[in-house]
């Protein structure tokens, strides 16, 4: 077990490692730099010149890459190009803002696809098993800022129970918070339930045609027993993998839903440096993005293992 | 009659903001069966609103800024940043709502015959928010952060022509320049050049003259202005607080400021504008014509391009108003083909608009001699509907018999790689500060930028000539020779300038529009109150 636990962090940095050299190489492949994209179209060969002696951007690229990763192996994330600001302080609190997004839409949602999923299983091809797949098939059939948009017309414009800006400070106690962010939540809720459930249902059901399910039915056990007892724990290894992938697009793949809501997440972030090829600023947001898909991929492995008797005593 | 009182309330909200004169706001309100006195005194309470009322908290909605963001003048180049700057710093010259430069930290001036040498006078009693009085000295630190060998300043251009500078007293500062500029003052107000006490460094902790001082910034996503007291010019700093939030998504401003969460946004969305003036709770200020200016480009010093005649085919091909109406559903108004406006002192207003005349393009195509297709290159990257535009113009050409073939490019790297190198491609030009420096900076033969490559000597002539002469009405004449110049015979088909449309909530007052820049020239937390 342990063994397992090192040979994936080892390569859960390997993978970090990778995603670094890749996205500084695209980087240094688009076209234009720090010094053009800030200075646009009010830039001259002088104020170019000088701002890229200013950055360092006069030195090769791999001496760049060298120095980037050796300050980051210590814990020293560099300075924005751009504004000269920590991106270590920076991206903080908008790391822990992405993760209270997350987590409050993952609370919402994680419960309510599994037992709407299970509840789908146990009354397969009944209304209720239809109503809730049409809902959140319904759900995931539009685009995301399409669902965020109705939101924001009915419940913000229109009834005005929630703000339609979802901007946090550092000031704002928690409950405020689960207020302001209700709708964004609300709209990854909607987006990320269709794929849990269905995955639920699915493997519910494809346990429910093992022959040992069809033995516990024939001891007379009623439908629900065997499915919480007998079904499910042999289902959970893909739900939980499945809850994972979601978990990690909740962090990684919201940019839209941030810049409906003007939410200050970490993707924002990265678009911004993105746009202005500010190389620290990427870098940093692809660490905490790669970061998150390893760590959560990760714990869904162990925690599959452990709920699966087969798994946890391999013969 | 449910009309006439809906007219009248608006006239009565403009006259609130000085935008209606007595005499319109009487006929207005007599058309509507009030009597004379009645209206009269309706009239009075209506701009007593004009007085302003010092309280509240302003929230700003608005777009142009970035996670990338600082608060070191050499840096700026959007909205956002901008007004954060105008909130915490005075600029050494401020713009009138007509456009005239007047006196800011730098009270007066004074030019010798010849506008080479220059006198500028200190404001003085002025105080920084670390308390330090203002001398000749920080103004001199605060040009020269923007000069010299290494800076990276967008300023260093538009300020290389000064020779020497340096303080008379510590009250006077005297400029001279490397060649003579009528227009100097105006330089002077360029949004970069803001005042901060000699020595100054610590951007990240700004200390200015201006009406607010900074309480927290977080860039891209807010920034928050307390009010400092006693803030010099009458009238300005009337808000307790001001909160700037970075807002991108043009819905997501518009729902904020619909749902009351913010009392004023920049860049409203022209196709959703007019759904939104039937609210009487929120004001839209439209400022014509004095945004962005969107031209097609040729070289004229590329093959089938130094033909004038083919030149003048694609200036007559453009269905102007039709592309205005489709894309900017009307809030811009029709270029004539160089990039000064109407609200410039110098515009030609003798010279006719050019309209769309197919016949005259076709008569220009054939006697050019040149047959075949020609390419335009368009991007996404010029501006977000540059693509549209095109493809109205490759419609319009072709009813002239004119075969446009358009090229859509990538949007990443297009000021790199298309802008400057392509024949005929696409192009936005912002506002200059002056008449000079449009025809200096976008046609003069010495310009890195002059996109047409059209380079006329007897142009530049005229162009010296006008910056130095302090006689108006020569100097007028010079000015209507130049735009009649570019638009006979220069490269570029400049077909649209936009609108800047702001939205306020209609308790906010003191939101005319400026001649340089939406959102009273950026200044509405200086310059607004609540009624």
């Amino acid at each position: 077990m342990l063994r397992l636990i090192m040979t994936r962090v080892f390569l859960g940095c390997v993978t970090l490692f990778a995603v670094t050299l890749l996205i500084f190489a695209a980087t240094e492949i688009l076209p234009g730099d720090v010094a053009s994209a800030v200075l646009g179209q009010g830039a001259t060969p002088e104020t170019l010149a000088a701002f890229r002696i200013e950055l360092g951007l006069d030195r090769p690229a791999y001496v760049r890459y060298l120095e980037w990763l050796t300050n980051a192996l210590q814990g020293d994330l560099g300075i924005a190009m751009t504004n000269k600001r920590e991106v270590l302080a920076t991206i903080t609190p908008r790391l822990y803002n992405t993760l209270f997004l997350a987590g409050y839409a993952a609370a919402i949602a994680v419960p309510i696809a599994i037992i709407l999923g299970i509840i789908a299983a146990i009354n397969e091809g009944k209304w209720i098993d239809r109503t809730a797949n049409i809902l959140t098939l319904g759900a995931i059939s539009v685009p995301e800022f399409f669902i965020a948009y109705i939101l924001i017309l009915v419940f913000a414009t229109n009834l005005g129970w929630f703000p339609s800006l979802s901007t946090v400070y550092g000031d704002m106690g928690f409950w405020q918070k689960i207020h302001v962010v209700a709708l964004p939540a609300l709209t990854l809720t909607m987006l990320v339930m269709a794929h849990m459930l269905r995955m639920t249902r699915a493997s519910v059901l494809a346990i429910m045609s093992q022959p040992y399910i069809e033995m516990a039915f024939l001891k007379g056990l009623p439908r629900r027993r065997v499915i919480l007892r007998h079904a499910l724990p042999n289902a959970a290894a893909p739900i939980i993998s499945v809850v994972a992938l979601n978990l990690a697009y909740l962090i990684v793949g919201v940019v839209v839903i941030e810049v409906v809501f003007v939410y200050p997440g970490v993707g924002q972030y990265m678009v911004d440096g993105v746009s202005k090829r500010d190389l620290p600023v990427i870098q940093a947001c692809a660490l905490v993005f790669g970061g998150a898909f390893v760590l959560l991929n990760t714990i869904a492995d162990i925690l599959a293992i452990l709920v699966n008797p087969r798994l946890r005593h391999p013969r | 009659m449910e009309d006439f009182s809906k007219k009248l309330k608006d006239a009565e909200r403009l006259a609130a903001r000085s935008g209606v004169s007595r005499r319109d706001f009487m006929q207005l309100a007599m058309m509507t069966g009030l009597s004379v006195s009645a209206a009269g005194a309706m009239f009075s309470k209506a701009e007593a609103a004009e007085t302003p009322k010092k309280g509240g908290t302003l929230r700003m909605g608005m777009e142009g800024g970035s996670a990338t963001d600082s608060l070191d003048p050499r840096t700026y180049a959007d909205s956002v940043m901008i007004a954060a700057s105008l909130a915490v710093y005075d600029s050494m010259v401020e713009f009138d709502n007509a456009g005239n430069p007047t006196g800011a930290l730098l009270e007066s001036w004074e030019a010798k015959p010849g506008a080479v040498e220059w006198i500028f006078n200190v404001r003085q009693g002025i105080k920084f928010s670390n308390g330090k009085t203002l001398d000749a000295d920080d103004i001199l630190y605060s040009i020269g952060i923007h000069r010299g060998e290494d800076t990276k300043s967008p300023a260093k251009g538009i300020l290389a022509q000064i020779a020497d500078i340096k303080a008379i007293t510590p009250s006077q500062i005297s400029v001279t320049l490397s060649s003579g500029n009528a227009d100097f003052p105006v330089i002077l107000g360029d949004y970069h050049l803001v005042v901060v006490p000699n020595g100054f460094t610590d951007w990240e902790n700004p200390v200015g003259t201006g009406a607010y001082k900074l309480a927290s910034f977080e860039p891209g996503v807010r920034l928050v202005f307390e009010n400092r007291g006693d803030y010099w010019m009458a009238g300005r700093a009337n808000f307790d607080r001001v909160e700037l939030l970075n807002i991108q998504d043009v819905a997501a401003r518009t729902a904020a400021l619909q749902s009351g969460q913010v009392d004023a946004v920049n860049r409203l969305d022209a196709r959703t504008v007019d759904l939104m003036k039937g609210n009487n709770a929120l004001s839209i200020v439209r400022t014509k014509g004095t945004g962005n200016r969107f031209c097609f480009v040729s070289r004229v010093t590329s093959p089938g391009f130094e033909n004038k005649d083919l030149r003048l085919a694609l200036k007559w091909g453009i269905d102007r108003e039709k592309i205005i109406d489709s894309v900017y559903s009307g809030y811009a108004v029709p270029g004539n083909d160089h990039t000064l406006d109407a609200f410039n002192p110098y515009y030609n207003t003798d010279m006719p608009q050019r309209a769309y005349d197919p016949d005259k393009a076709a008569y220009h195509f054939k006697k050019s001699g040149l047959s075949g297709e020609i390419t335009l290159s368009t991007s996404e990257g010029a501006w977000g509907s540059a693509v549209d535009c095109a493809q109205l113009y490759q419609e319009s050409m072709s009813k002239a018999g004119i075969t446009l073939n358009v090229k859509k490019e990538s949007a990443d790297g297009y000021w790199d790689n298309i802008w400057l190198k392509e024949p005929f491609c696409a192009v936005y030009w912002g506002r200059r500060l002056s008449a000079d420096q449009t025809f200096t900076q976008v046609y003069g033969s010495g310009s890195d930028w002059n996109d047409s490559d059209w380079r006329v000597p007897a142009f530049d002539k005229l162009v010296e000539a006008a910056r130095v002469e302090l006689d108006e009405t020569k100097r007028k004449e010079q000015y209507f020779e130049c735009q009649e110049m570019i638009a006979e015979d220069g490269g570029m088909v400049c077909f649209a300038i936009t609108d800047y449309l702001d939205g306020y909530s209609s308790k906010v007052m003191g939101v005319q529009p400026h001649a340089r820049y939406d959102m009273n020239d950026n200044r509405i937390a200086s310059k607004g109150w609540f009624a």
